[in-house]
């Protein structure tokens, strides 16, 4: 495939091709058919493109060692990428940032204090040829599979870099390692400071737009928030004015923290209408490439998250957690039906004098179409009636945009003007259907002077004819246009889901329609019954579980650590990590700190528990916690210690750096002598552990159920643990771990029950952290549990027709 | 740890600016950054003189703040390209030639955020 470009868009095999790409993590999906899935429906909301993190940790836990087996078959996500007909954005970092824990490098790089990340210590820049070494390795793994496949048409370096001294040293080794090791197509780097970063390093300038990072703000009143996204074709012209624009990441919802407001706020804050907003005035600006981030959210499960996030990494994307549409999945289908139908590949901006307070309006000159489009943004909190300089009239909703055809040649006619949105255009040579977006205040209006109002219903529709030559205008509603499928030679509707060669999706019985210019309109009645009631999950079996705590329990094989406690420090890197040693009477005082949520216990007993993860304006505010021990606590001469850490994820690296330190960061003790601590790592579910413990504070809950997979069925599940009232709970689906859940934050209670670990015999286990006060047996816990509801949910479920 | 590094932040200071106008130092920001807000000022520095917000004065698009009057709670927005005027109560630290000056402000996003620069003073 030949990947060329101008200043305007790229141009693949010698054709103008808009970029519109969704991001996508195949980490958070794993397994390529939850790959293949999540594609098939990227492709059925009108992108081209998938945008492909390569996450450098997911593989490797050994230095020279990469496991692309399995479900980190990175091969079988390209080729699913490939079958589905997307291109592919490579983004191989080898930062990545993406909120995945040390920001996707391997843990083992902190092993070795002397390697420094991305040649930066804090912003200030530090040339580690050792890290250069290490990401050498990586590149000479992972550009030889990428390379295999011929659709990558961009080739990003690094992740949103920069430093005080922007020295191009490293982006500038990175760009040649890539074309050393074969890279073909063009090479760019995301700027998320839209100021011309590494402009010159790079073939294509590319950055990142996100208007709304803080979701306590409201946009819709701080509209201001998209200044930068209003004048960001100056952006371009000044980094490299012989590039095409284009947004690397570009805002298509957020994601949510640890401390956040939810992912229900967000969605809601958000609507569909912030990316309609945000993609249209992209293109307003002359925008060719854009990518969604994210267009399919995932699950942070296993260790993928830094500490930041949580388990859900929703996004609040048009295709969500589960696989299915969030209300923004059928807003980008919309545009991307008109993108699909008009190119836009090819524009000038117009002088256009117009001022009208919060109203946004531009007009680009379409090269390739011969007309001109005006897109229309009303940011007042009411409905306006915009009058134009050339004499029309737009009606426009509250925080909608519109792109307006002008001069618009048609077959049988001239569209001089119109304010009724195209949704799709299907063409032959002598026949040309438009599917238009039914408006009551909207009106189409021809060069001949005929006046055509969008209050229409569905499927109302007008015919011209001239010169044997057929311009049809059909009209549905905008409802009927979520239910409506673009294919490039057909239109589907009434089909909750409808794929390229026809496959559609029901969630229950419709009548569907077709239509394509050879055979007109069709329909075909579908009679769908699906089961789908949740299931009740009961009668646990119930196992305290923590038998490191227990007086008897032989940590002699454990790793001896005298000094430097630290995950890296102890090459633990899992989540939970287990500390002990003995602690004589004499001493009076312990202090220590620990990142994030961490248990002390002498003797068997707990004496501390904290939630002390907290984040204060974006920080981590470091504690460090005395203490007291007395007699009643040593109780002998040598008292046993343990003390369990754990680590929600390293530093995600944006702003701070990726090897701050986990586990127990500090212990000292008063008076001051040295300490011998025995480590170990996970906890007894993931090392076969069976036994029963005689310590309450970690309790497994069992539980099994069966799934009835059905051919041609797709469905997204999840674990729901209402008003669960335990303090801290991990959650694991047939061995894998797929959820943290901890009460003080109360962002997650749903977590998927990720379709590639699902059986049709399941096993859940839950392990709740939990101080019990009054319960002494595990039978009496299991006598609490039982009135405590978690129940398995269905989110979608489509039966696949043909 | 600033998320913006430190040759981007300093832009947003005005070359030049730095004055005494009838006894009160004042110095100009222009937002060239992007869109935001500022969530509050902890100090100005000018050479060896600290300025606790209680002496700082924020003056955008014809509005006049007590700089601790600007809090998380009670951020102003600070678009792109709008100017803001900063005023000190006094002169001290004040010297004719080259100056080191820290401003030392909030942003919701990013938390502290630290301008460090030089810049002339003639009287």
């Amino acid at each position: 495939m030949k990947i060329e470009y101008d200043k305007y868009s790229l141009i693949i095999d010698g054709k103008r091709t808009f970029i519109r790409s969704g991001a996508f993590h195949y980490f958070r999906s794993p397994g390529s058919e939850l790959a293949q899935d999540r594609f098939r429906k990227l492709k059925a909301c009108g992108y081209n493109t998938v945008d492909i993190y390569f996450y450098w940790q997911y593989h490797s836990d050994k230095r020279g060692e990469c496991d692309f087996s399995g479900i980190k078959d990175v091969r079988k996500v390209l080729q699913a990428a490939k079958d589905c007909g997307l291109f592919v954005i490579a983004r191989p970092g080898p930062f990545i940032n993406a909120e995945v824990s040390a920001g996707g490098f391997p843990l083992w790089f902190f092993e070795d204090k002397t390697i420094i990340p991305r040649n930066r210590v804090g912003t200030e820049y530090q040339y580690s040829p050792k890290y250069m070494e290490l990401i050498k390795e990586w590149y000479d793994t992972i550009i030889p599979i990428i390379n295999e496949f011929d659709n990558i048409i961009l080739f990003q370096i690094e992740n949103e870099y920069a430093t005080d001294e922007m020295d191009e040293e490293y982006m500038k080794e990175l760009y040649e390692m890539a074309r050393e090791r074969g890279v073909k197509c063009p090479i760019f780097h995301n700027d998320a400071f839209f100021a011309g970063l590494w402009a010159d390093v790079v073939d294509i300038y590319a950055l990142d737009l996100y208007p709304y990072i803080n979701p306590k703000q409201n946009w819709k009143k701080d509209h201001f928030c998209f200044d930068t996204l209003d004048n960001v074709e100056d952006i371009f012209r000044c980094a490299n004015p012989n590039t095409p624009p284009f947004v690397a990441e570009m805002q298509a919802g957020w994601f949510d923290k640890w401390d956040g407001l939810g992912y229900d706020h967000i969605r809601e804050a958000l609507g569909d209408e912030h990316i309609n907003i945000m993609t249209k005035t992209a293109l307003s600006q002359g925008v060719t490439m854009f990518n969604h981030y994210m267009a399919v959210g995932g699950t942070s499960w296993g260790n993928i998250a830094s500490d930041e996030v949580y388990t859900s990494y929703e996004f609040t994307a048009p295709i969500n957690e589960y696989g299915s549409f969030n209300p923004n999945f059928y807003k980008v289908k919309e545009i991307n039906s008109f993108l699909k139908s008009f190119g836009l590949t090819q524009t000038e901006p117009v002088d256009f004098d117009f001022y009208e307070e919060n109203i946004y309006a531009k007009i680009r000159k379409d090269l390739e179409n011969d007309c001109e489009w005006l897109f229309i943004r009303n940011l007042n909190e009411e409905e306006k009636t915009v009058e134009l300089p050339f004499n029309k009239t737009v009606v426009i909703q509250p925080y909608d945009m519109k792109i307006c055809a002008k001069d618009l040649k048609l077959y049988a006619t001239e569209i001089e003007f119109s304010d009724i949105e195209i949704f799709c255009r299907l063409r032959n040579e002598t026949e040309e259907t438009f599917f238009l977006i039914s408006d009551k205040n909207a009106n189409l209006y021809t060069k001949d002077g005929k006046r055509i109002s969008g209050d229409k219903k569905d499927f109302d529709n007008i015919v011209f004819e001239k010169g044997g030559k057929i311009t049809r205008f059909v009209f549905i509603t905008r409802n009927s246009a979520k239910r409506a499928w673009f294919f490039d030679d057909k239109i589907i509707f009434d089909a909750d889901l409808a794929y390229p060669d026809g496959t559609i999706g029901l969630s229950s019985s419709s009548e569907v329609g077709y239509y394509d210019l050879k055979y007109g309109f069709s329909k075909r009645s579908f009679l769908v019954q699906i089961e789908n009631k949740p299931i009740v999950l009961t009668n646990p079996k119930v196992r305290f579980c923590a038998n490191e705590i227990d007086l008897d329990f032989d940590y002699s094989k454990w790793k001896s650590v005298t000094k430097n406690f630290d995950a890296a420090s102890c090459r633990a890197f899992d989540e939970f990590i287990w500390y002990k040693g003995k602690l004589p009477k004499t001493i009076k005082e312990i202090t220590l700190s620990a990142r994030h949520l961490f248990a002390i216990y002498i003797n068997g007993k707990e004496v501390l528990s904290r939630n002390s993860y907290k984040i204060e304006q974006l920080k981590q505010v470091p504690e460090t916690l005395q203490v007291h021990l007395d007699e009643n606590l040593l109780t002998k001469e040598e008292n046993e210690l343990t003390i369990l850490v754990q680590n929600l994820g390293f530093d995600k690296g944006f702003s701070g750096d990726t090897n701050q330190p986990r586990g127990l960061v500090t212990f000292e003790t008063i008076p001051d002598m040295p300490v011998e601590l025995f480590v170990s790592q996970k906890l007894s579910l993931e090392k076969g552990i069976k036994e029963e413990s005689n310590s309450p504070y970690l309790v497994n809950a069992h539980f099994e159920f069966d799934i009835d997979f059905r051919p041609d069925e797709i469905f997204g599940k999840y674990l729901y643990l209402k008003e669960f009232p335990y303090r801290r709970a991990t959650i694991f689906l047939n061995g894998h771990k797929i959820g943290r859940f901890i009460k003080r934050t109360s962002v997650q209670d749903k977590f998927y029950l990720i379709n590639t670990f699902l059986e049709p015999h399941n096993s859940i286990d839950i392990v709740i952290w939990q101080r019990h006060k009054n319960i002494l047996s595990s039978w009496d816990f299991k006598t609490e549990i039982k009135n405590v509801i978690i129940e398995i949910g269905n989110d979608n479920y489509f039966k696949l027709l043909h | 740890m600033p998320i913006v590094p430190e040759f981007l932040i300093k832009r947003i200071y005005q070359k030049g600016s730095l004055k005494n106008e009838a006894g009160k130092i004042t110095l100009m920001l222009k937002n060239v950054l992007g869109p935001g807000f500022i969530s509050g000022f902890d100090f100005i520095r000018i050479n060896d003189s600290i300025y606790g917000a209680d002496k700082v004065k924020f003056i955008t698009q014809g509005k006049e703040f007590n700089a601790k009057d600007i809090t998380e709670r009670t951020p102003i927005a600070f678009r792109l390209g709008q100017e803001g005027k900063i005023i000190l109560d006094g002169i001290e630290g004040l010297i004719e030639g080259l100056n080191k000056i820290t401003i030392e402000a909030f942003n919701p996003e990013a938390g502290r955020v630290s301008i460090n620069i030089q810049d002339n003073f003639a009287a």
